[in-house]
């Protein structure tokens, strides 16, 4: 590529590592101009890629969305997003990364990560040209984030509570709270969340004449030290032998490791010596390749408005409208899908039903983005479990999902028209939240966020060992003996809002009922379903006893 | 659930204890009780329920079987001295036709007297009990003619079914070499273990227990 220098987006840290090592086999010439950026990188090395990128020394950096804001450099001649932008803005913003000159047009290159990303392209054009751009929509009632906030304040000063209500009750995010839930909040910081008998020991913030104040200086050190972490896994820290700090990976990966195993990070091939508290210890290898690690970061779905624009390109399309050049070169794919089964339209909603080794798989196509679709698969599978107990894997992508059950699936018209009713959506809604691990997994983020998990002290994990356990094991607790902490009920709020978005999934839904719906038999795989099929991510939905599931399933026997 | 292992009849509860019926005595291992008010000194806020359930099942236990002794086997304190403590003190006395023995474990960091005070037998760190040889932690270099059960470890199998259905089960585990207990606390995470064709395990689900099958 002929270009002064380049900057290649990809939508996880684990793709990064990845293109970044096949660049560099593909191009060996680029062996220190290139680099690479991503959160799990320790700073030190991301200042350097900053100041490298801004003094215009580096060639190409392979990065994920840590690029995107709050870095200055002067831009770059090239942009390549690799894989769907998710969105219309972050396209558009990304794009504006480049162009030498002012008023000179920004290039960037689309690379579709597999078939039907390809039209996405003509989608982003389309929206571009109609200036049809998201919105931001706020995230409000946190109350993770004020739980955290009080606790800033009562370590350093200390508070009244008084002075702080009227400042928090000013924000858009907390407008709407109530004394109740105020109290709720403070009260929670003192005596842990409900009002305990004399045998509890909850202690945190102590209050002294109407001053709530930290005197415990552990519980201080363990507030500061957590706060402004990012949430994920328990995070290994990865250092040369020597001592220099690289960056952070997740323990699972780590676990997986024996001595001598060599494996890429950070954009070079090292050599795992030893696990030493919680630092893995490495030095520099010569070998070719390794292992990727990857990392449990939250996947960005298409936005609403990127999967209305694909929409009505892929609709336009099959009339006989818009022949954009990407559609025209997926043409045989979409014959192969019409061979097989039948193309969705815009009066036409499409679901495939066929057996394989692995069950029987009940696919559906909404074009509505992942986390739309996670909530659909969840609602739809509750609704089918009302006739009998069964056990789903839920799969799903931005284009559609997959219901995959150990038995046949009952597909009657009528029952089928029942699954997409609006009719009390919003109780059926949260009751398949229950049966998935959808709220369980957003339970992880509030859990460090409110210092309810806490990874340890640095250089010393034993003493805190006591004290670890997991956000799994406290989101049971909770859901099993108080289901009224607003900790836990704020993250099924944000499940809803956020993720299934349940405004959007209603008017999808209500589009699905304005279309006729038809159900394909294929007898062999679809384009369409294959990638859905394939996804290693998925969702576990049950509402069979725990001894009914168990008799059907079979122990993994190993060696002992 | 009743099982032979080692020639002797053994009967197996849901929740999570053994019972040795020639000797009566009750098997229970990895209690961890005050582990929810640990967290809530630290400032985790813990429901208390947790602990609640503890005790009831303790209390089940002992009204069902009225057990001679009570084996804990090691954890049977999360950490130090906290309310739980009192508790305890006070439900032993409850049960004053019964032994209660705890053979200590690494969680188990009081100094002996405190756990005599109570009412306590103290073993460390194993009790011989023919043809059993009770342990918080798996021994080595056991002699064939005991059978050793120990606890630490909170097993559980994961399962796998057809339509990628997966699953971790907490278990007991008897192996041909030795006898691991499932962990009796209700706050307690488990660990997974790979067993080995010849070995039983048994699977906890809510309300029974379930053999794994062998040969697969």
């Amino acid at each position: 590529m002929a270009s002064e220098s380049a900057l290649i987006f990809t939508n996880t840290r684990a793709q990064c590592e990845i293109w970044y090592q096949r660049l560099l086999e593909a191009e060996p010439q680029l062996a220190g101009w290139m680099a690479m950026h991503h959160s799990a990188i320790s700073k030190e090395l991301r200042d350097w890629v900053e100041d490298a990128l801004y003094d215009g020394r580096l060639k190409a950096v392979v990065c994920t969305s840590s690029l995107d804001l709050g870095v200055d450099f002067r831009p770059v001649e090239t942009i390549v997003q690799i894989g769907s932008p998710k969105g219309i803005a972050r396209f558009i913003q990304r794009a504006g990364r480049s162009g030498h000159q002012p008023g000179a047009a920004s290039k960037i290159y689309f690379v579709p990560t597999h078939a039907l990303e390809l039209m996405e392209s003509p989608s982003l054009r389309r929206a571009i040209a109609e200036e049809y751009v998201e919105n931001r929509v706020p995230h409000i009632r946190c109350f993770d984030v004020l739980v955290q906030y009080l606790m800033t304040l009562a370590v350093s000063d200390g508070f009244r509570p008084d002075e702080i209500w009227p400042e928090v009750r000013s924000t858009h995010c907390f407008g709407s709270l109530d004394l109740q839930e105020w109290y709720w909040a403070l009260q929670f910081i003192t005596k842990g969340s409900r009002s305990l008998e004399a045998y509890d020991e909850f202690q945190k913030v102590e209050i002294t004449g109407g001053h709530y104040q930290i005197h415990d200086r552990r519980i201080a050190l363990r507030h500061r030290l957590s706060i402004g972490t990012i949430v994920g896994d328990t995070m290994i820290k990865v250092r040369f032998l020597r001592g220099k700090f690289l960056g952070n990976i997740e323990e699972w990966f780590i676990s997986q490791l024996q001595p001598g195993d060599v494996f890429w990070f950070a954009g070079q091939p090292l050599e795992f010596v030893m696990l030493k508290d919680m630092d893995a210890l490495v030095r520099k290898s010569t070998k070719k390749t390794g292992r990727i690690p990857s990392w449990q970061g939250g996947k960005s779905p298409l936005s609403s408005e990127l999967a209305e624009m694909l929409r009505e390109e892929l609709y336009l399309y099959l009339e006989g409208f818009s022949p954009s050049p990407e559609a025209q070169y997926l043409q045989p794919l979409f014959d192969l899908q019409a061979e097989r089964s039948s193309l969705p339209g815009r009066e036409l909603f499409l679901i495939e039903y066929f057996m394989t080794r692995e069950g029987y798989h009940l696919m559906m196509y909404p074009f509505e983005g992942r986390f739309v679709h996670e909530g659909m698969a969840a609602l739809i599978a509750k609704r089918i479990s009302r006739s009998q107990p069964i056990s789903f894997s839920i799969a799903m992508n931005d284009y559609g999902f997959e219901l995959l059950s150990d038995k046949p699936i009952d597909l009657d018209p009528v029952h089928i028209q029942s699954w997409f009713s609006t009719d009390h959506l919003q109780s059926d809604i949260e009751s398949s939240i229950n049966s998935v691990e959808m709220a369980r997994r957003q339970f992880r983020e509030v859990a460090r966020i409110s210092g309810m998990v806490f990874a340890g002290f640095p250089n010393k994990p034993k003493k805190e060992k006591h004290l670890q356990a997991s956000a799994q094991l406290l989101f049971n607790v909770f859901k099993d003996y108080e289901p009224e902490n607003l900790l836990y009920r704020q993250t099924y709020e944000e499940v809803m809002t956020f993720q299934l978005e349940e405004a959007r999934l209603r008017a999808a839904l209500k589009r699905i009922r304005s279309q006729q719906i038809r159900v394909e038999y294929p007898d062999k795989v679809t384009p369409f379903a294959f990638p859905i099929m394939v996804e290693r991510i998925r969702e576990r939905f049950s509402t069979e006893s725990l001894s009914d599931r168990i008799k059907k399933m079979k122990v993994e026997w190993g060696d002992g | 659930m009743n099982v032979n292992v080692a020639g002797e009849d053994l009967e197996l509860h849901v929740f999570k204890s053994v019972y040795w019926k020639r000797q009566r005595a009750l098997w229970i291992a990895d209690l961890h009780l005050g582990k929810a008010s640990h967290f809530n000194r630290a400032g985790i806020a813990v429901p208390e329920a947790v602990t609640d359930e503890n005790w009831q099942r303790l209390y089940h236990l002992l009204d069902h079987y009225h057990p001679r002794d009570v084996l804990f086997l090691g954890d049977l304190f999360h950490s130090a001295y906290n309310v739980e403590w009192d508790i305890l003190g006070r439900f032993l006395k409850a049960f004053p036709h019964t032994r209660f023995h705890l053979i200590m474990g690494n969680h188990d960091i009081l100094d002996d007297e405190h756990y005599q005070q109570l009412g306590l037998l103290i073993h460390e760190p194993y009790l011989e009990w023919k043809p059993f040889l009770f342990s918080h932690y798996p021994l080595d270099d056991v002699p064939a003619d005991w059978y050793p059960v120990c606890g630490h470890i909170h097993p559980a199998v994961r399962l796998r079914g057809m339509a990628y259905q997966g699953l971790r089960v907490p278990c007991f585990y008897f192996g041909e070499q030795q006898a691991v207990m499932p962990a009796f606390g209700a706050f307690t995470g488990t660990g997974v273990i790979r067993p080995r064709r010849g070995d039983q395990i048994y699977l906890i689900a809510e309300d029974e227990i379930i053999p794994a099958e062998e040969g697969e």
